[in-house]
């Protein structure tokens, strides 16, 4: 679609029209990258002149600074999860949700949390995840069971940190999902049926290898806005217990407008984006491969 | 929702099925029981529901009830005097006139910008559109962490704003103004191709028959072409809406310093401590139901332009 003619040639006019587009371009987006890199081999507290380091600051996030890689692993722990859980969630509710009656008023229900400001999202679950007398351990008494230190315990704290992302998300992903179910064509199920086929069968057979498209761009792009997630996880729980849910993108926050390590924190995010950039090229290969 | 009526929608699309009929709509699955499809989506539209209700029931609780052993969760006395105490007790008119200052021209410049470059990238022959192109698709790949630190300098170090002298020394730049919450979000790349993609719909016959009539191609854009497109504006409109009432990293870094330009969910995110003490729960939950409600009440009159903001985003 991108090259061909559509239009004709009208002079001056698209540049005019794309002038305002190559301006903010240039400088919020080209200016701002070119800035990054040069200030990614310096040493800089904003207060002092940038001094030039050539690539210190690179070898010393790799090298040395432990907490740089632990926050790496509790980067790819929330992407990784955020896709193994969310994406399948999401499908199953597409696909019951493309069956059900009232689908206005369930969309609406599943679209909520999209409409909040993570500080909203963050501090509603606070409550719900509160010691003895949030909501969820209430619940869980109420069946019998003693609950959980939600936000306390290191690794139950990614476990719920996850679980709200999924829960923020899982409606967005079901109205693609469900877009991309509307377009497959009901003979095929009416013949699946025919044959006797369930419903798993059919979602499994007929409905995901047909919107593989979107199941295939649903999973990169989570995974690739996860990787570069921090703003519930500042909210919610600030990085702790003790650095359990402090993600890459979150440190590198703190490390340029807490420590003011500026050059430090422009590196660590070049190495963060190179990671993204490669795992997202291997994605879509290894998806689409798959399908051949 | 019982199983019954199921039972015999089943039973029916059964038949149509068996006798090889087609079924005028086919809205259940039959193998899926109606009853278990049900069952589901209950359950998980109550775990949607149920955090915003605890805010909800939270934010009236008194101090009676968050200081009885144990805690009450259902108020014994509901106070609904909190919402009064939001609008006195915190500067709850001042974030609202920031958030609904800066969310809406944000909003209305994205639209400008998008339907601009869409235009030109969906009508026009010229050269390096191709390169334009790939530049809308490839800008949306830069992610906001690898931005935040250079744009807040950029920002810092505007030449002649806030005090600076040419070279963007000796002032605060326009760190501590609205133009540094609105100015980096001016152009959305997504906006762009949105735009661009509706553009590439309308008959080319329409727009030669105002040519004809002489008519410049500005008027073209303004008086043909955007009124064709309102379906897509709004669409942008309540995305672009949404995203940045609900913005709060970058607003937050540039006004921590800056208590008189801080909007709704940055306001209530620092004054984190102000709530430390139990009894002033309430008062957080009912700001945070304050700052949820606009757009709640956006969402149920454009519910649709929601939904295909997502759509499209999926879709490309």
């Amino acid at each position: 679609m991108a090259g061909r003619a559509l239009g004709r040639p009208g002079g001056n006019a698209p540049y005019w029209f794309l002038a305002p587009l190559f301006a903010f371009t240039g400088l919020f987006l080209v200016l701002p990258l070119g800035f990054s890199v040069y200030l990614a081999f310096t040493r800089w507290n904003p207060l002092g002149e940038p001094r030039w380091v050539g690539t210190r600051q690179f070898e010393y996030l790799l090298t040395r600074d432990d907490t740089f890689w632990a926050t790496l692993s509790n980067t790819f722990v929330f992407a990784g999860a955020l896709v193994v859980i969310g994406v399948p969630l999401a499908l199953g509710l597409a696909f019951v949700f493309s069956r059900a009656r009232g689908k206005a008023a369930w969309r609406a229900i599943y679209y909520l949390p999209q409409i909040t400001s993570f500080v909203a999202i963050a501090y509603i679950w606070q409550f719900v995840l509160d010691d003895r007398y949030g909501l969820a351990n209430r619940l869980l008494g109420l069946l019998g069971f003693r609950g959980f230190d939600w936000l306390t315990d290191p690794t139950m704290a990614m476990v719920s940190i996850v679980m709200v992302m999924v829960w923020y998300d899982v409606g967005k992903n079901m109205v693609v999902f469900s877009a991309a179910i509307e377009n497959v064509s009901k003979d095929l199920y009416e013949a699946a049926e025919l044959d006797g086929a369930s419903a798993w069968i059919q979602f499994s057979r007929i409905t995901v290898p047909i919107i593989r498209p979107a199941v295939v761009f649903v999973t990169v792009t989570s995974f690739i806005s996860g990787m570069g997630f921090f703003a519930l996880i500042l909210a919610m729980t600030g990085g702790g217990p003790r650095g359990a849910t402090e993600v890459t993108a979150l440190y590198l926050y703190e490390m340029a407008f807490q420590d003011l390590r500026m050059g430090r924190a422009s590196a660590g995010a070049l190495i963060l984006f190179a990671i993204i950039a490669v795992l997202t090229v291997l994605q879509f290969r290894l998806l689409r491969e798959r399908k051949a | 929702m019982t199983a019954a009526p199921d039972l015999g929608l089943s039973v029916a699309a059964d038949a149509r099925a068996a006798t090889g009929a087609p079924g005028p709509r086919r809205r259940t699955g039959p193998k899926v029981g109606a009853a278990v499809k049900y069952v589901l989506l209950t359950l998980g539209a109550l775990l949607m529901v149920l955090p915003f209700a605890d805010m909800f029931v939270g934010a009236l609780r008194g101090p009676a009830d968050v200081f009885a052993t144990p805690p009450r969760y259902f108020p014994a006395d509901p106070q609904w005097g909190v919402y009064g105490r939001v609008f006195d007790e915190l500067p709850m008119g001042r974030w609202i006139l920031n958030s609904v200052l800066v969310t809406t021209t944000i909003t209305l410049v994205q639209l400008v910008t998008s339907a601009m470059a869409g235009w030109a990238l969906a009508r026009y022959e010229f050269p390096g559109r191709a390169n334009v192109f790939r530049l809308v698709v490839g800008a949306q790949m830069f992610p906001f962490f690898l931005l935040i630190i250079p744009i807040f300098f950029l920002l810092r170090y505007a030449p002649l704003a806030g005090g600076n002298d040419l070279m963007g020394q000796g002032g605060s730049g326009l760190l501590g103004t609205y133009a540094a919450l609105v100015l980096p979000f001016a152009v959305t790349w997504y906006g762009v191709f949105l735009m661009r993609q509706f553009f590439t719909t309308i008959p080319e016959e329409l727009l030669e028959a105002a040519r004809l009539d002489g008519a410049s191609e500005w008027l073209i854009f303004r008086r043909i072409a955007l009124p064709l497109v309102k379906p897509a504006l709004a669409t942008l409109a309540v995305f672009a809406f949404v995203y940045h009432w609900n913005e709060f990293i970058w607003t937050m870094t540039i006004t921590r310093t800056a208590p008189e330009l801080q909007t709704l969910p940055v306001g209530i995110f620092l004054l984190e401590n102000t709530f430390n003490d139990l009894d002033q729960k309430s008062l957080q939950q009912a700001a945070l139901a304050v700052s949820v409600l606009p757009v709640l009440i956006l969402f149920a009159l454009a519910q649709r332009f929601f939904v295909s903001a997502s759509v499209e985003t999926g879709v490309k």
